[in-house]
């Protein structure tokens, strides 16, 4: 199975999604003119991916914004790695946020919630 | 909504039901299953709404932030920007000033000395009785040191406005210009 690699534009995250250390990566700014388009590919990798079985995934999320669309695809994705936790895989989701961004960090605490999964929701300092 | 969208899952399972309610021969047990589904995909649906509805009104609420700080950002440039120009014509307008103070100076002194060589000993001829005629010509040219520097003073800085507003004209036809230039490209 290939790593999913889609580099990161004004409009699209940057995806990278590394089979062989489990490191799910989801950086940037989420506001794709069709986030269906965007987000089916992500959505089918895992579907795929849960198959390999892998010991552990580490979903890194570092987001500076994303549309109403796309919050809708980070939950379907929170729950594929349900999927994987279900399975048997073990599951950290880490939430990253400006300092500053209380609304990005309340958002990630809003995700912890409703998905169930273990969260770490860490800040970092404005470049 | 077709085949492509971001609740397909949600219309599969809706169209579903909707097959299953067409079909006459289901059982009691049947029902209740299918009731049951239709429930807590109802209710996984709901509280998506309420996730999603709640996360766009933060990040709504982010957006307005930024609004308000970008706003901001621009009124104290355009301020600053104001402030500079003022400075800027304080500053043009001293320059000018000074140099319409020499250019007066040099024309008194120019004045002065025509006076002195050419027309004293005409006036001494003309009115040889009276030693005031001389004096009041100088006494003029004197008093004419003053409006003549506030005329050459407005009028060297009507000169530059002219100029600086020239200038600007060509800056923002430079810039409709560019702007042109690279749509073209984009489009390209």
């Amino acid at each position: 199975m290939d790593n999913l690699i889609i580099e990161g534009t004004r409009q699209t995250p940057e995806i990278n999604f590394d089979v062989e250390s489990g490191i799910l990566k989801l950086e940037g700014r989420s506001i794709p003119e069709n986030t269906f388009e965007f987000f089916t590919p992500v959505l089918n990798w895992l579907d795929a991916y849960v198959n390999s079985s892998p010991d552990k995934i580490v979903a890194k999320i570092n987001l500076e914004y994303f549309n109403t669309s796309s919050s809708k695809y980070i939950l379907e994705i929170l729950k594929k790695l349900k999927v994987f936790k279900v399975e048997g895989t073990e599951v950290l989701v880490e939430w990253y946020y400006e300092e500053d961004d209380e609304e990005m960090m309340e958002t990630g605490e809003d995700y912890e919630d409703v998905s169930g999964l273990p969260f770490e929701i860490i800040s970092f300092e404005e470049e | 909504m077709g085949g492509q969208s971001i609740y397909q899952n949600e219309l599969d399972n809706l169209e579903q039901s909707k097959e299953f309610l067409k079909r006459n021969d289901y059982s009691q047990m049947e029902l209740q299953l299918e009731f049951k589904k239709l429930v807590e995909n109802y209710e996984e649906l709901v509280d998506q709404v309420k996730i999603i509805t709640k996360i766009s009104d933060r990040l709504q609420k982010k957006l307005n932030k930024t609004n308000d700080a970008l706003e901001s950002s621009n009124n104290q440039l355009a301020e600053l920007n104001n402030q500079l120009n003022e400075t800027i014509d304080q500053l043009t307008e001293a320059k000018i000033g000074r140099r319409a103070s020499t250019i007066v100076l040099f024309i008194a002194i120019g004045l002065f000395v025509i006076s002195e060589v050419l027309l004293e000993p005409i006036i001494d001829d003309m009115f040889k009785d009276n030693a005031f005629v001389g004096l009041a010509l100088k006494l003029v040219v004197a008093i004419l040191i003053k409006p003549g520097e506030d005329f050459a003073n407005k009028y060297m800085l009507k000169q530059a406005r002219k100029k600086q507003m020239e200038e600007q004209k060509e800056k923002r036809a430079d810039k409709k210009v560019n702007k042109k230039v690279k749509k073209k490209r984009k489009i390209l």
